[in-house]
């Protein structure tokens, strides 16, 4: 009973806080505090987004900035796996690789952008061949640590039960290494994310950012709406990162990470 | 509630260099590390020299040669007044990240310490966390206008999160045996604090500052190719528009190795700050 | 009739050539019979863990020879199980206990029906009849440690060799645990070698003891167990031979 008491008592205070902050927010923008030309009110935001949630134009700019984000996380991850498990595997590949792909995740992917806008203009390929490159670096590091990084009783106990080959790299390595990539890959679902929307602001792909930035040159009659936008992009953001974590804590059930150590409730 | 980075499954950067097997153990001290060294470069030197080979007779405008590239990087960067972009660039960078370290770990403290508050906040703060830090420089120009107010507010801004999470939960994480050995010695919260729990939770609060890094380059540039007119990003953005793309190419390697040297001291730092906790590590794995 | 195990001025040097080399073993002989039940016993650092780890194929001697049935050891031959201290790294966490002992006979071609019935098998031997679709994480210390030993057994072998297999598991556990492994010892027909830090153990449970001196390690002695078979934690850790040998062995052990 007190346990439900609690829970109800904590949401409610989650809850409350978000109505607090946004009857301030009215609050403020009401009174004149916050010069209405920058500060839309909480009312006219919430009106915008009710609005804008029913425009063909949003859902088209989801679309394009969730096509532009699957396809480079799509290509890039699977690059980063295919990659990164065949360099980890052989000791002299690594060894050499390592310090140019750290040194190549350091080069800040901003400064590709300008070329990539070069090259392919503002379209989806543009979008999602930068994502793709930017993603990799990082992924291909964490997954080559992850192939390396096998418990020693876990590799002793492989030797023992002659396990060998294809089964080994099935069984034992690709388990192990489970918890680097998919930590490698909920990072990359963010970075992608973020590069998706740079990528839409600065280069004018399509997408959420574009509709950002239009709706910011359209001027102070339309701040509700970039201000509207900007909120579904973070609920964009919410909705990738849930589904990751769920993600994770599906394929890796097993890891002590996941689950809660349970009292030994078998004799 | 957030998944943030645990420590145990993060890659760690520029791993400490273990003991080598093979030939680099047959070989005695000096050797040896030479031979380490060669491991680690032969690559780099190949890839640019593959680069310097490729593009030597190129005809396309937007692959120059690389000997072109290079000349005009030593005209324009070391030679050249082109370093001066670079000035207010890494000031608002250096600004803006060291408000939202400082930002990030007192809130984070305040927010551990204020358990109602933080479990109140925890869905607030985690949808500014997850926000796209470039969808918001939008609204950030409309209210603090194009100068370097604005620059610093979205590289700080969009920074705090990782830190201010990752110190939460590096806080929240401490070995609940340690407080109460501070409790048994009697010490006051603010020591048990700066003590006990920060030392702790040191290396997770590292590794969102690890993060924030990266962030704050990344805006640190951004923002300067959104109406901007000096910067290392105005820079590249200016050349590629004026199609002076060798220019372009100079300014891409020149952020290259700007983001690396920041990353290398920021490792540096890292190292000498958490020695202590990579010593423990390393005989937790010896046994 | 040649020994299963023979160990013959066995050296072990870690680090070799460098100048925190450390000699884990000097010199270390002596032979296992088939259906002997041998525990190595030593001080702290006596490099038993090492001893085991080259007898079993896992590590090559630096120098001197480890042969197991008459071959010289190479690499870790199919004939022989090993169960180590940290089960919950052996046993691999991402498969179910089922499929963890279905493991070393899918690799050896066992059939499906056979793997099944040997599964069953073993997992009763052990005690534990029910708990194949389980993980392992899911049982306690030492039951997990009775599903590596059935796991070691399920492809029966012919020699067992084990870590200080009851280290981490608390003493009722690890009673029940003793007893366990002088079951199936007898019921698989699997010589034993044993290492352990705990001289009761070691006497309890052994016919004889080799015991190692401290690092760089030498074989001190070895000690014959006349202990009655079958062996009883009521009645034979009482009996007055039992506390003579185990004083005798604390000697060994101790002294430098």
């Amino acid at each position: 009973m007190k346990a439900l008491v609690w829970r109800v008592a904590r949401v409610g205070a989650r809850v409350g806080v978000v109505l607090a902050v946004l009857l301030a927010w009215q609050a403020l923008s009401a009174t004149g505090a916050l010069p209405s030309q920058e500060f839309p009110s909480a009312t006219g935001t919430f009106a915008a987004l009710g609005r804008v949630l029913q425009s063909a134009e949003l859902w088209h700019a989801i679309r394009d900035t969730l096509a532009g984000w699957a396809l480079g996380l799509l290509i890039g991850a699977s690059l980063a796996i295919l990659i990164g498990t065949v360099l980890g595997l052989n000791r002299f590949a690594y060894r050499s690789a390592i310090p140019v792909i750290e040194f190549l995740k350091t080069v800040p992917i901003i400064a590709i952008l300008p070329l990539a806008i070069l090259l392919f203009g503002a379209t989806l390929k543009m979008k999602f061949l930068l994502i793709a490159f930017g993603v990799f670096w990082p992924m291909v590091i964490q997954v080559i640590y992850g192939v390396r990084s096998i418990d020693p009783t876990v590799r002793d106990t492989a030797r023992v039960l002659q396990l060998r080959g294809a089964r080994r790299f099935a069984v034992v390595t690709m388990p192990s290494a489970a918890p680097f990539i998919m930590t490698g890959l909920r990072v990359a679902a963010a970075t992608a994310l973020v590069l998706d929307i740079v990528a839409e602001l600065i280069g004018g792909g399509a997408g959420l950012g574009l509709s950002i930035l239009f709706a910011q040159n359209a001027g102070p009659s339309e701040v509700t709406t970039m201000y509207a936008y900007i909120v579904v992009t973070g609920l964009l953001g919410v909705l990738v990162t849930g589904l990751f974590i769920l993600l994770e804590r599906r394929v890796l059930h097993w890891h002590p990470s996941q689950r809660n150590l349970r009292p030994q409730d078998v004799g | 509630m957030w998944a943030r980075t645990r420590p145990a499954a993060r890659a760690w950067p520029l791993a400490p260099a273990r003991r080598g097997r093979g030939a680099a153990r047959r070989l005695p001290g000096p050797l040896a590390t030479a031979a380490r060294a060669v491991l680690g470069l032969w690559l780099m030197v190949v890839l640019v020299a593959l680069w310097w080979v490729l593009s030597r007779d190129s005809t396309s405008p937007y692959f120059p040669p690389l000997r072109a590239i290079v000349d005009r990087l030593v005209d324009l960067w070391i030679v050249g007044s082109a370093k001066a972009e670079l000035v207010p660039s890494l000031e608002h960078f250096a600004v803006g990240y060291a408000l939202a370290g400082v930002l990030g770990i007192v809130t984070g403290a305040v927010l551990w310490r204020l358990r109602w508050l933080r479990e109140a906040t925890s869905p607030m703060l985690y949808f500014c966390y997850v926000l796209p830090s470039a969808a918001t420089l939008p609204a950030l120009i409309t209210i603090f206008g194009i100068g370097d107010t604005m620059k610093i507010m979205v590289i700080a801004l969009a920074a705090v999160w990782p830190t201010l999470l990752n110190t939460v939960d590096g806080m929240k994480g401490v070995d609940p045996l340690k407080l109460d050995t501070a409790s048994v010695l009697h010490l006051s919260q603010a020591q048990t604090l700066r003590w006990v729990v920060l030392p702790a939770a040191l290396p997770q609060i590292v590794a969102g500052l690890r993060s924030s890094l990266q962030i704050a380059i990344i805006l640190m540039v951004v923002s300067e190719l959104v109406a901007s007119t000096t910067g290392i990003g105005f820079f590249i953005l200016n050349a590629q528009q004026s199609f002076a793309i060798i220019d372009m190419w100079t300014g891409i390697i020149v952020l290259a190795f700007v983001g690396t040297a920041l990353n290398v001291i920021f490792v540096l730092i890292e190292r000498r700050v958490l020695a202590w906790y990579y010593g423990a590590r390393a005989t937790q794995e010896a046994a | 009739m040649e020994p299963i195990v023979s160990v013959r001025k066995l050296r072990k040097v870690y680090v070799l050539g460098k100048s925190d080399e450390r000699v884990a073993l000097e010199d270390v002989s002596f032979d296992v019979h088939k259906g002997d039940f041998v525990c190595v016993v030593g001080p702290s650092g006596a490099g038993k863990t090492t001893l085991l780890r080259c007898i079993s194929g896992l590590m090559p001697p630096t120098s001197g020879d480890a042969y197991f049935e008459g071959q010289e050891l190479t690499s870790v031959p199919d004939r022989i199980g090993v169960v180590f201290q940290d089960y919950s790294q052996s046993l691999y966490p991402w498969l179910s206990i089922s499929r963890n002992i279905a493991l070393p006979l899918k690799v050896r071609g066992v059939d499906k029906a056979t793997r099944q019935a040997r599964i069953e098998e073993v997992l009763h031997s052990v005690g534990l009849p029910d708990v194949g679709k389980r993980y392992p994480w899911q049982l306690s210390g030492g039951m997990q440690q009775r599903v590596a030993i059935a796991r070691a057994l399920a492809y029966q072998p012919d020699l067992l060799l084990l870590d200080e297999p009851f280290a981490s598991v608390d003493a009722p556990t690890r009673f029940g645990l003793e007893d366990l492994i002088l079951r199936v010892r007898t019921e698989f027909d699997v010589t034993v070698v044993l290492v352990t830090h705990d001289i009761d153990e070691a006497v309890y449970l052994a016919d004889r003891v080799v015991v190692l001196s401290g690092s760089p390690s030498v074989v001190r002695e070895i000690v014959d167990v006349p202990l009655p078979q079958p062996r009883s934690q009521a009645t034979t850790r009482s009996d007055e031979r039992f506390v003579q040998l185990r004083q005798s062995l604390l000697g060994l052990v101790t002294v430098q």
